[in-house]
């Protein structure tokens, strides 16, 4: 599968024709859907608690200027180091000199999307440091050379066996006749050979779920505290993460963390919730002596003040991606992106460009699911058409659909054309669909190839309200 | 201009307007027998929660949990920590960082019992890796320091934020294969609670 949003339509035509994927996207509604739900339904006034959350969002979007200069003073009066990157280049070669700074040769990292979406782990291969993923999903795709295909869940698309079967390859020194069948074998092995990795470890590189302007401190979410032992082992701590996450203090971000695990895995909240804020303090047991933290534009700011700057009150749960039918027929790797999904539709064709990620947008039937599951509220259909527009007025559209509009747009200004096609076209489909649904059109194999449509009446709308008035 | 001066100029350029500070959120009020309400959520997450009458029954405690795990009668517990006195008959104490397939013991400075979770903020006698290297963690929790919810440990911390805070609300879990749980992914694979009545 090509790393190209641009292939998505290929992509999307031979992941529906994968049968590997199938039990995988099954799992998005037994396991996903099914826990937000009951997650939601123990909690009390879930409405409220998502309002609040869209509101500590759209402060935090519409003041980050004053928020992350608090958040850098915060972190410097804290001993550690606030450096600002541009974009994906910049961040690289930030996060390499801090490195090099170091003396280190082997950085152990925690889940990072920011990381992915700035291609980092070649470039640091590239340059002579050894970067290895830590949370169990990203250790695996690490192996493959494969991209996540899931933004909380990289590993989503794999079943057991294949996990075996990497790990029987990356593995060589252990014993080939192990028995690894069982799931939890498979958690064994990783933890010990991820154990010694965290405990020779110069560096560790995390994520950031969110960072707090007053206490300047980085938040993650994990449940295996994989990113606990890469911040805590290693010498020198470096999280990773984009402009957007910070909010103005700690109590905002313990509003967000009721939302955050409901919404993700329908957990009350993550096993671990860990409070990162600078180096190792006076007289601490433990913790990294050196801290700093990569903010990263990458295209966000310019989002700002555009139609669709809600989007940057995204907190990547996933729950969009959970709950979409686009998704759920094709997984993730078909959109050639970091974000993939609704957040992807809504995000990619702004930080990237619309001709790049316009048809990420395109991928979408609005039935809305997303928009109702968002823990911040996001209109991410509204976004998704607002891409749309921007397509076509720039002429990107494709021309399947450029032509369609304009045979609409030219019957539409023409009434009594209009009419006479409409009514022939509903007697025609009436008749195709004598069953009450059309199965076939010509033209449009692709469209009925995995569709049907309900056969009209006979008679067209307006006919029939103005028999009715 | 760097880095940092471009991306703020970017910023306040495109912004059209801003949303005010929003009034406080409040939870759903977690009232009642908050140590009660801690033990049912942190047991719902797998963790071995215990009620004691005193620190005189932690010894027995934990003797029984490590014989229920059938692990060594062996346990760390940090140097410089409250537990330093701490007597065990019959179990060996060690002070060096535990490794992946020890059992280690420490305190809980506070509890929350909204989620069911342990709040360890680092400090002398408290290292934040503790939680994470060993495969068994015993906490030992006084039921008066069992707080309703998040904000309340904020509020508490005697010094404000110290550089680690940890929250911890069970075992060490994935979902990474094939969306399924299992436990002991990279932290402990077992948490127990002693949670002290105070005397």
């Amino acid at each position: 599968m090509n790393q190209d949003p641009r292939e998505f339509p290929q992509n999307a035509r031979a992941a529906l024709n994968d049968p590997l994927l199938r039990p995988a996207l099954g799992r998005l509604k037994t396991h996903f859907g099914a826990g937000r739900a009951a997650a939601v339904a123990r909690y009390g006034d879930f409405e409220a608690l998502r309002e609040a959350g869209r509101d500590i969002r759209d402060y935090a979007v519409t003041h980050l200027d004053e928020l992350l200069i608090a958040f850098e003073a915060s972190v410097n009066a804290r001993g550690g180091t606030v450096h600002w990157a541009r974009d994906a280049a910049e961040a690289r070669r930030l996060i390499l000199s801090i490195l090099q700074d170091a003396g280190a040769r082997t950085v152990t990292k925690g889940k990072s999307m920011v990381t992915e979406e700035i291609a980092l782990n070649p470039f640091l291969e590239a340059n002579g440091i050894v970067p290895v993923e830590t949370d169990l999903g990203e250790y695996i795709i690490q192996l493959r050379k494969e991209p996540p295909s899931h933004i909380i869940a990289p590993a989503f698309h794999l079943s057991k066996e294949q996990v075996a079967d990497t790990f029987r390859e990356a593995h060589t020194e252990l014993d080939p006749a192990r028995p690894l069948t069982e799931r939890n074998a498979l958690v064994q092995e990783a933890r010990a050979m991820l154990r010694r990795q965290f405990e020779s470890a110069d560096a560790g590189i995390t994520g950031a779920n969110f960072l707090s302007a007053a206490e300047g401190a980085a938040i993650i979410v994990t449940n295996e505290g994989n990113g606990d032992l890469t911040r805590l082992l290693p010498k020198t701590h470096i999280v990773v993460t984009g402009i957007e996450k910070v909010v103005a203090d700690m109590d905002d971000v313990a509003v967000l963390l009721r939302l955050l695990p409901r919404s993700a895995t329908g957990q009350p909240i993550s096993t671990y919730v860990s409070v990162m804020a600078g180096p190792r303090g006076c007289g601490e047991a433990d913790g990294p002596e050196d801290f700093h933290v990569v903010l990263v534009d990458n295209g966000r700011s310019k989002l700002i003040g555009t139609e669709a700057q809600d989007v940057l009150r995204c907190i990547r749960c996933s729950a969009c991606i959970n709950h979409c039918p686009v998704y759920g027929a094709i997984g993730g790797h078909a959109y050639g992106a970091t974000y993939m999904g609704p957040i992807g539709a809504a995000l990619n064709p702004g930080m990237m460009s619309v001709a790049e990620a316009g048809h990420h947008a395109n991928a979408s039937t609005f039935c809305g699911r997303c928009a109702e599951v968002c823990p911040v509220l996001i209109p991410l259909p509204k976004i998704m058409r607002h891409w749309r527009a921007v397509e076509y007025a720039g002429g990107l559209a494709p021309k399947t659909i450029v032509r369609g509009l304009g045979i609409w747009a030219f019957a539409a200004k023409r009434p009594a054309l209009y009419r006479f096609g409409a009514s022939l076209l509903a007697r025609i489909l009436k008749m195709i669909g004598r069953g009450g649904t059309v199965h076939a059109l010509p033209v449009m194999h692709g469209w009925f190839a995995v569709r049907d449509f309900p056969a009209p009446q006979g008679k067209t709308f307006q006919a029939q309200w103005r028999a009715r008035r | 201009m760097n880095g940092r001066e471009t991306i703020l100029a970017s910023i306040r350029a495109r912004r059209l307007a801003q949303t005010p500070r929003p009034t406080p959120y409040r939870a759903p009020p977690t009232t009642g027998d908050l140590p009660q309400i801690f033990a049912k959520k942190l047991s719902a997450q797998y963790a071995d929660v215990r009620m004691l009458d005193s620190m005189a029954d932690v010894p027995a405690a934990i003797a029984d949990i490590l014989r229920g795990l059938n692990m060594a009668a062996r346990i760390h517990i940090p140097p410089d920590s409250e537990l330093a006195s701490l007597e065990l008959a019959n179990v060996e104490i060690r002070r060096e960082p535990p490794g992946a397939f020890d059992a280690a013991v420490t305190t809980a400075p506070f509890a929350i019992a909204e989620t069911g979770t342990l709040a360890y903020p680092a400090g002398k006698g408290a290292p934040a890796s503790w939680h994470f290297r060993p495969v068994l963690e015993i906490a030992i929790l006084r039921a008066s320091s069992i707080v309703a919810e998040l904000e309340d440990v904020l509020a508490a911390l005697p010094v404000g934020l110290p550089s680690t805070l940890n929250l911890v609300s069970g075992p060490s879990r994935t979902g990474d294969i094939e969306q399924t749980m299992e436990l002991g992914a990279h932290g402990p694979k077992a948490l127990a609670v002693l949670i002290v009545r105070d005397s």
